[in-house]
C-alpha cells in the first residue's frame, strides 16, 4: 500500500455535490461494478480500475472491504502495454524487408505507403501481444465526513484518469483543492468576487 | 468558472502565500495554532524554487542548500520573482513533517510523515497502520490549512498593505 511508504504525493480534493447517505452505502458495490479488468490475456493497450487497497489483485474485495473506520480506501490500478521503440523498430524493419524481398519476386521494386503502415499495424499488435503490461497503483482515500479525498500522486495524466473514472463511477464531480478553490473553501463563495479580483502583490 | 482565471487565481494566491511565508518564518520561530490550541512552528527547508515572468519570458531559479542559506533565491525575489515551491517543515512537540509545496496547484510531494510501526503484531487490527498513517497526514493538512487560513485572512484584509511593505523591507534587507 502506497499510502504507507515513507515519502508520498498527494493531491486533495472535495466533491461538489452533496453526497446521500444511500450512495455512500452503495460505494462498495460501485467499486466493483467499475473495477480494474485484468489484460494479461488479451492484446489491449491499457486497461484501468478500482481494486483493494490492500491487495492489487483482489478485485472483488474478498481480503479485506473498502471501508477502514471513517474512510473508504481503494485504489486506482493503470495496467499499460508498452513496447520498446527499439524492439517496434526492429520487428517492423524485418517485416518490410521480408515484404520487399517478395515484392522483387514479382518484379516490384518497393512496399506502397499503405502497405507499410499495414505491416507497421500487425507488427504492433503481435509485439503487443507478446508484451506484459505493466501495472501501477494509486491509493484513494475518502474521507466522507469531512469531504476530502486524497490520491497519493501529483501526477497530472493519473489525476485526470482517476477524476474521470470517479465521477464515471460515482455520479459525482470532484474540485481539486488548488490554492483557489481552497480558499473559497475556507472562506465561502460569498468571498468569490473578491478572490477573482485579486491584484498579484508587487514586494519589490 | 472560467478556468484559465482559475489558473490565474491559483498562481497569484499560491505564489503569494508562500513568498509571505518565507518571510514569516525567516525571522524567528512562529508559534501557529490548530483548532485545539496545540501548537507547531513552520520552517522553510533546504530547497525552494522562485519564479518570474510570463510565457516566454518565465524564469525560475531552484536553490538547493543543505545549510539551508537561501540567498540566491532571496536575490530571484529582488528581481521580482517569487516562491513557487518550497519545502516546508512543520514540527509538533516530538514529531516532525516534511513536504514540498508547488504554489500552482498545492500538489503535496515527498510528503514524510513521523514513522510509523511497520511491525505487524498478533491481534493488531489489521488496519490499525492505515489509521495511524491517515491521522498522521490528516495532522500535516490540517498545519497547513491553519497557516493558509491565516495569510488568506491577511491578504483579503486592509492590514495586507503593511504586512506587504515589511515583506518588501525583508526582501531588500
Amino acid at each position: 500500500m502506497s499510502i504507507l511508504s515513507a515519502s508520498l504525493g498527494l493531491t486533495r480534493y472535495r466533491i461538489i455535490e452533496e453526497v446521500p447517505t444511500e450512495l455512500l452505502q452503495q460505494v462498495p458495490e460501485k467499486l466493483k461494478q467499475f473495477c480494474m479488468v485484468d489484460i494479461d490475456g488479451t492484446a489491449d493497450e491499457r486497461s484501468f480500475g478500482w481494486t483493494n487497497i490492500d491487495d492489487m489483485l483482489d478485485m472483488n474485495w474478498t481480503a479485506s472491504p473498502p471501508e477502514k473506520a471513517d474512510y473508504f480506501a481503494f485504489s486506482l490500478r493503470l495496467d499499460t502495454r508498452r513496447i520498446p521503440p527499439a524492439v517496434l523498430k526492429k520487428h517492423n524493419t524485418i517485416a518490410t524487408n521480408k515484404e520487399l524481398e517478395h515484392n522483387k519476386e514479382q518484379g516490384k521494386n518497393f512496399v506502397s505507403r499503405d502497405r507499410k503502415r499495414e505491416i507497421k499495424e500487425q507488427v504492433t499488435l503481435r509485439l503487443r501481444a507478446r508484451t506484459l503490461p505493466i501495472p501501477a497503483v494509486f491509493d484513494v482515500i475518502w474521507n466522507a465526513s469531512a469531504n476530502r479525498i486524497y490520491l497519493d500522486t501529483t501526477n497530472a495524466k493519473v489525476r485526470a484518469l482517476f477524476e474521470d473514472h470517479f465521477t464515471l463511477t460515482f455520479d459525482l464531480h470532484l474540485e481539486p483543492l488548488t490554492p483557489f478553490f481552497m480558499a473559497m473553501d475556507i472562506l465561502g463563495e460569498e468571498a468569490a468576487p473578491r478572490l477573482e479580483n485579486l491584484d498579484p502583490t508587487i514586494f519589490v | 468558472m472560467d478556468l484559465s482565471l482559475v489558473e490565474r487565481e491559483n498562481t497569484l494566491l499560491g505564489q503569494d502565500f508562500l513568498t509571505w511565508l518565507w518571510f514569516k518564518t525567516d525571522q524567528d520561530a512562529v508559534l501557529f495554532k490548530l483548532e485545539d490550541n496545540r501548537t507547531f512552528t513552520l520552517h522553510m527547508e533546504q530547497k525552494l524554487s522562485v519564479q518570474g515572468g510570463e510565457g516566454e519570458t518565465k524564469a525560475t531559479a531552484t536553490v538547493s542548500s543543505p545549510a539551508g542559506e537561501l540567498s540566491e533565491a532571496k536575490t530571484g525575489l529582488r528581481t521580482g520573482k517569487k516562491v513557487n515551491k518550497a519545502q516546508l517543515l512543520f514540527a509538533m512537540d516530538q514529531d516532525e513533517w516534511l513536504v514540498t509545496v508547488s504554489a500552482t496547484d498545492f500538489g503535496l510531494s515527498g510528503l514524510k510523515t513521523p514513522k510509523i510501526s511497520t511491525k505487524d503484531d498478533e491481534g493488531d487490527d489489521p488496519d490499525a497502520k492505515f489509521l495511524e498513517k491517515m491521522f498522521l497526514l490528516e495532522r500535516c493538512l490540517e498545519m497547513f490549512d491553519v497557516v493558509f487560513t491565516q495569510f488568506l485572512n491577511l491578504r483579503l484584509s486592509k492590514d495586507w498593505a503593511e504586512e506587504s511593505a515589511r515583506v518588501k523591507l525583508w526582501i531588500n534587507g
